[in-house]
C-alpha cells in the first residue's frame, strides 16, 4: 500500500466514522433535528468520504480482508467518539447500530457489495 | 378593438372555451389569442432587514413571491442566503415558505435560476430560532413578505448543538474549496457564539471569522494550511468541550 493511498484511506475513513456517529446520535437525541429542513446544500462528511473515495483504488468493492481492516478501523473510531459522549452522560446511544449503519455506508461507497 | 371574456371548460379530448354566437366580430374561422385574465395584482411591498441588494434583485424577488403566491397558500416567504450578498456570484435562491410549498422546477422555469424551497410550518420554524444558530443566522439577514416577528427565547440543548457540530468535523481540508470551508467555519463559530449566549447574526459572526481567519482569505481559500488547521483546531476543540460539559451538567 503505497504512502499515498494510505494517507487517502485515513482520511476517508474518519469522515466515513463521522457519518456514522452522526447518524447514531441522530437517533439518540429526543428532539426533533429542524436543520433537516435546511441540511440539503450543506456540505457533509458524507460527501467529502465519497470525494477521496473516488481517489481510492480499486474503484469497484475492496478485497474482502481490506474491507475487514477498514471496518475495523471505523469501528473503532466510531466506538471512541460514542464513549466519549457516554462518559459524559449521554444517554440511549445505541452501539449495536454500529455495524449496520457503516455497512450502509460502506455499500454506498463501493467499498463492500449491495 | 372587441375583447371577449370565456371560461375554460373540460371536454373529453380536448379542453374549449364557449363565446356567444351573437356577437359583433371574430367570426368563425378567425385566428384568436387566448391569454389568462390577469386579476388585479396586489403589490408586494417585501420587509427588508439587514440587506441592501441591487434593484433588479428586488424585482426578482418580487416575482418570486408573486408566483409563490399565485401556486400556494402560505403565512409567510422568506428570502435569504448568498443572494442578498452584493453582486451575481450566488449559486441558488434560498426561499423558506412557511405553512406552504411549491415545486422548485415552477419557480427555476420562470427564473432561469437554481433555487432551493425550504417549506417548513411556523412552529418548526420557531424551534429552529429557539434551538438552532444556523436558523439565527438564517434569519439575521432576510427579506420577507411579511413583517417577520419573533419573540424567541433561547434554548441551549447540548446534544443537538454536538449534532451540527459534526458538521464541521473536518479530518482534512485539502478537498475543501474557499466557500465549503467558510460554510464549516460559520457553522463552528455561530454555535459557539450561541452558547455563549451572545448575539447570532450573519454580521457578528461574519465579523468573528475575519477577526480569526481573515473573511476573504477564506473564501478565496488563500489561507496557510498550517496556520488554519491549528487556529481551526483550537476553535473546534475549545467549541466541543463547552458542549460536553454542557451535555455533563444536563445529566447530573
Amino acid at each position: 500500500m503505497s504512502q499515498n493511498r494510505s494517507k487517502l484511506i485515513d482520511i476517508f475513513v474518519g469522515n466515513v466514522s463521522n457519518s456514522v456517529v452522526h447518524r447514531i446520535l441522530e437517533k439518540a437525541i429526543d428532539e426533533e433535528n429542524i436543520r433537516k429542513h435546511y441540511d440539503r446544500e450543506f456540505l457533509t462528511s458524507l460527501e467529502i468520504a465519497k470525494r477521496y473515495r473516488e481517489k481510492i483504488n480499486p474503484k469497484s468493492e475492496f478485497p474482502e480482508k481490506d474491507a475487514e481492516e477498514m471496518k475495523e478501523m471505523i469501528r473503532n473510531k466510531v466506538k471512541k467518539e460514542l464513549k466519549k459522549r457516554e462518559s459524559k452522560g449521554y444517554k440511549n446511544i445505541n452501539f449495536d447500530l454500529i455495524d449496520s449503519v457503516m455497512d450502509e455506508i460502506l455499500k454506498e461507497m463501493r467499498i463492500i457489495k449491495k | 378593438m372587441v375583447e371577449l371574456i370565456g371560461k375554460v371548460s373540460k371536454g373529453s379530448k380536448m379542453d374549449q372555451i364557449y363565446i356567444p354566437k351573437n356577437r359583433e366580430s371574430i367570426p368563425v374561422g378567425s385566428y384568436v389569442i387566448i391569454k389568462p385574465l390577469e386579476t388585479e395584482k396586489q403589490e408586494i411591498k417585501p420587509y427588508f432587514y439587514k440587506v441592501s441588494i441591487e434593484p433588479i434583485k428586488v424585482e426578482i424577488i418580487k416575482n418570486i413571491m408573486q408566483i409563490i403566491d399565485r401556486n400556494t397558500d402560505n403565512e409567510n416567504i422568506i428570502i435569504t442566503g448568498s443572494f442578498l450578498e452584493k453582486g451575481f456570484q450566488f449559486n441558488d435562491i434560498d426561499i423558506l415558505v412557511i405553512g406552504g410549498n411549491i415545486k422548485e422546477e415552477i419557480l427555476e422555469n420562470y427564473l432561469g435560476v437554481k433555487v432551493h424551497i425550504i417549506s417548513i410550518a411556523n412552529n418548526a420554524l420557531i424551534k429552529g430560532l429557539e434551538t438552532d444558530p444556523l436558523y439565527n443566522l438564517m434569519l439575521s439577514r432576510c427579506v420577507s413578505k411579511k413583517r417577520v416577528i419573533y419573540n424567541i427565547k433561547r434554548k441551549i440543548n447540548y446534544k443537538l448543538l454536538d449534532l451540527h457540530l459534526l458538521k464541521s468535523k473536518i479530518n482534512n481540508f485539502e478537498s475543501l474549496k474557499g466557500k465549503e470551508k467558510y460554510e464549516v467555519v460559520r457553522n463552528m463559530i455561530a454555535i459557539k457564539t450561541f452558547i455563549t449566549k451572545k448575539e447570532v447574526s450573519r454580521e457578528k459572526v461574519d465579523s468573528e471569522i475575519n477577526k480569526l481567519f481573515g473573511l476573504e482569505e477564506i473564501k478565496e481559500n488563500l489561507i496557510g494550511k498550517t496556520e488554519f488547521n491549528k487556529k481551526y483546531k483550537k476553535i473546534y476543540t475549545e467549541t466541543e468541550r463547552l458542549i460536553m460539559e454542557g451535555i455533563k451538567n444536563e445529566s447530573k
